[in-house]
């Protein structure tokens, strides 16, 4: 029993973090139809600005991350901006073949100015962890998994409760009936962006104490987060979440009674099966409503 | 002027010529290359970056010393981007170049095994730093060792842990690739023939996330001593920490990454006390420390296996080539062989008929964050 808990707490907190990078893929699906490749490098480049701020210049923890999450958001602007905004009358393909190219520009950027030395970037809390009877739970990964929670909530009420989600919904539902209906479409593709590159600059910044900081971190994560969100259903937010968590889950139980050596041989298992057996994911039905 | 037929025929050959001629000539007065393929970009390319810093200053020594065969060396370098196609892509774009005398290969032996059927094809010596003991043994006598192989690790990781710890039921676990599953059954024959078969052998696969499975693995095994082959420092780091958060302390016997600067320096107090065996250790010997003073002058911070096997792969084959006096490879081949008594950075250099130079390794210690040398063992075998 004591094993089970122990994996339950890891594969929680690792699926915490593929959701939160899972959620801004799922965001920019919903407002754009096309799938940002860029988004695990969002996470990279929020924990390398982290590094530069709090370890190179000193500054407080505190204040490193909110500059880190502004930076992010510039980057999403940005990124909007460069990459999707001259492309948003094409076809899907060169908009995820310009996310695709994009990711590439921002790891070989990283990498050509801090070098490929991964670094080191220390936690919130001073205590590493604490142990709950036979359970150890890692300090960081309560952070990772109280922010989700967090988010989950976050996510819902602005959406559901607030007039700027309503219009961000509005949007990703049908981009012409907005526009009619006097809904700036650019800007909410916009904020979209902004808020999904500041959701994945906060996966990495969560993450970084636990995985280091390096050019790899974002695609490593990335693609488990593009898994759970097939398995969740390609669009919802729940998905994205549940799947994400799902994943953690499998592949740490997998490991630990199965085989290490073919953990990840167990998500992609379970990608291909909801691939075949159930292509719209657990949250299917409202996909299928909105197509 | 008008032209006659001979005079526009001789004109379009000379035209057609020239570019040949000119590269000849060119050739003739140009410098000694050597081809690197290294990882750039990808997991490795930090272990990259120290591999060329090691190359490099050994060609500065060379140069600063008269050159190969009365010419300046030349490093020609190709991004293998830490994978086996990349550094199947980087080799062949290296072999394209004729001028290139000799090549530096990798130090994982997933990607000498990647590249080492174009390497026989090609004909001319590679060196490597790859430790899966087969790679000398696969009938491609164009492949040279420049790091003890890890049938030499396992027995001083299984001898030292038996035998000097005192410790018993071993857990091994090391990486699923070329590297790790041929240094883990190194290490897992070694115990046997000591009478102390592993109880736990667990293999991972690279650039995990997460190893809490491994770890509790490790813990049920109720093993006494650790006994690892990690490929990549990051994982390296990662593991160690969530082994001594889930509170296992058994001593910790590793291969070299897990000595590595980068893992010390990554996985911090997690791996304090740890031993690992060292091909490179700066107080083994007068050679070694020369090459860490040297370092240390030219980058400010000090050097691992990751810059010495290049080190002494540059020196040696440039010794190699002057001795042979000439850049025919079957030459090279044989003065790259008839190498005895050599004192490189990673040790005394004695090649082998197999293409093996180094019989042996340095047992280390990681004294907080310090890496402390104990003790050599070398093999006659």
């Amino acid at each position: 029993m004591d094993l089970v808990l122990q994996l339950l707490f890891t594969g929680i907190g690792i699926g915490a973090v593929y959701a939160l990078v899972a959620l801004g893929f799922v965001l920019i699906f919903r407002a754009t139809n096309v799938v940002n490749f860029a988004q695990g490098e969002f996470s990279m480049v929020a924990a390398y600005l982290m590094v530069v701020f709090a370890v190179d210049l000193g500054w407080p923890y505190w204040l490193s991350f909110l500059l880190a999450l502004a930076g992010m958001a510039l980057l999403g602007a940005i990124f909007n901006l460069g990459v999707y905004y001259p492309l948003r009358h094409r076809s899907f393909l060169p908009v995820i073949i310009a996310t695709i190219g994009a990711s590439i520009l921002m790891a070989n950027s990283v990498l050509a100015i801090y070098g490929p030395q991964p670094q080191v970037l220390e936690g919130w809390f001073e205590t590493p962890g604490i142990q709950l009877g036979p359970v150890y739970l890692d300090s960081q990964y309560l952070l990772i998994i109280a922010v989700t929670i967090v988010l989950v909530i976050f996510n819902y009420w602005f959406f559901e409760h607030t007039m700027l989600g309503k219009k961000l919904q509005a949007t990703s539902q049908d981009k012409e009936m907005a526009s009619l209906l006097g809904i700036s479409v650019s800007t909410m593709i916009m904020i979209t962006f902004i808020y999904s590159a500041v959701l994945g600059g906060l996966a990495g910044i969560l993450v970084a104490p636990v995985l280091f900081v390096s050019i790899q971190m974002g695609s490593t994560i990335a693609l488990k987060a593009f898994a759970a969100t097939i398995i969740g259903g390609f669009g919802d937010v729940a998905g994205a979440i549940i799947g994400g968590l799902a994943l953690g889950i499998i592949e740490t139980f997998g490991a630990a009674y199965i085989s290490v050596p073919y953990k990840d041989g167990f998500a992609f298992l379970v990608l291909v099966a909801f691939l075949v057996f159930r292509p719209q994911g657990i949250f299917g039905e409202r996909v299928a409503e909105k197509a | 002027m008008r032209l006659t037929r001979r005079e526009f025929a001789a004109g379009i050959a000379a035209g057609v010529a020239a570019p040949y001629v000119l590269r000849s000539a060119n050739a003739q007065a140009a410098t000694i290359k050597i081809g690197m393929c290294v990882p750039v970009t990808g997991p490795a390319a930090e272990q990259g970056l120290w591999a060329q810093n090691g190359a490099k200053l050994a060609l500065a020594a060379v140069n600063k010393a008269g050159g190969v065969l009365g010419k300046q060396v030349e490093l020609v370098i190709e991004d293998d981007q830490t994978t086996n196609p990349g550094i199947v892509l980087a080799f062949s774009k290296l072999a394209a170049q004729s001028d290139i005398v000799g090549f530096l290969g990798s130090i994982r032996s997933t990607q000498v095994h990647a590249m080492a059927p174009d390497v026989l094809k090609l004909g001319k010596p590679v060196m490597i730093g790859g430790t899966d003991p087969t790679l000398t043994h696969m009938n491609n006598p164009w492949l040279f060792r420049y790091r003890p192989n890890d049938s030499y690790s396992g027995r001083v990781i299984a001898d030292f842990g038996v035998n000097t710890l005192g410790k018993k039921k071993w857990a091994i676990v090391h990486s699923t690739d070329a590297f790790g599953t041929a240094g883990g059954k190194a290490l897992a024959s070694a115990l046997e023939k000591l009478g102390t078969p592993p109880v736990l052998d667990q293999g991972y696969a690279n650039q995990s996330q997460d190893f809490t499975p491994v770890v509790l693995a490790v813990k049920q095994s109720g093993a006494d001593v650790l006994g690892t082959y990690f490929t990549f420092e990051n994982d390296i780091g990662i593991f160690a920490r969530q082994l001594r958060q889930l509170g296992v302390n058994i001593p910790w016997v590793g291969s070299p990454s897990v000595v590595a600067v980068s893992s010390t320096k990554l996985a911090g107090p997690a791996l304090y006390g740890t031993y690992g065996v060292a091909d490179y250790a700066e107080e083994s010997s007068e050679a070694s420390k020369a090459f860490g003073k040297a370092y240390r002058d030219a980058y400010k911070f000090a050097p691992d296996n990751q810059s010495g096997w290049t080190y002494d792969a540059i020196t040696v084959l440039s010794a190699a080539i002057n001795k042979a006096g000439s850049t025919d490879p079957g030459k090279i081949r044989e003065a790259i062989l008839s190498t005895k008594k050599f004192p490189g950075a990673e040790g005394e250099y004695n090649f082998d008929q197999n293409g093996d130079g180094l019989h042996g390794y340095n047992v280390v210690r990681n004294e907080k964050g310090t890496i402390v040398y104990d003790k050599h063992i070398e093999f006659d075998d």
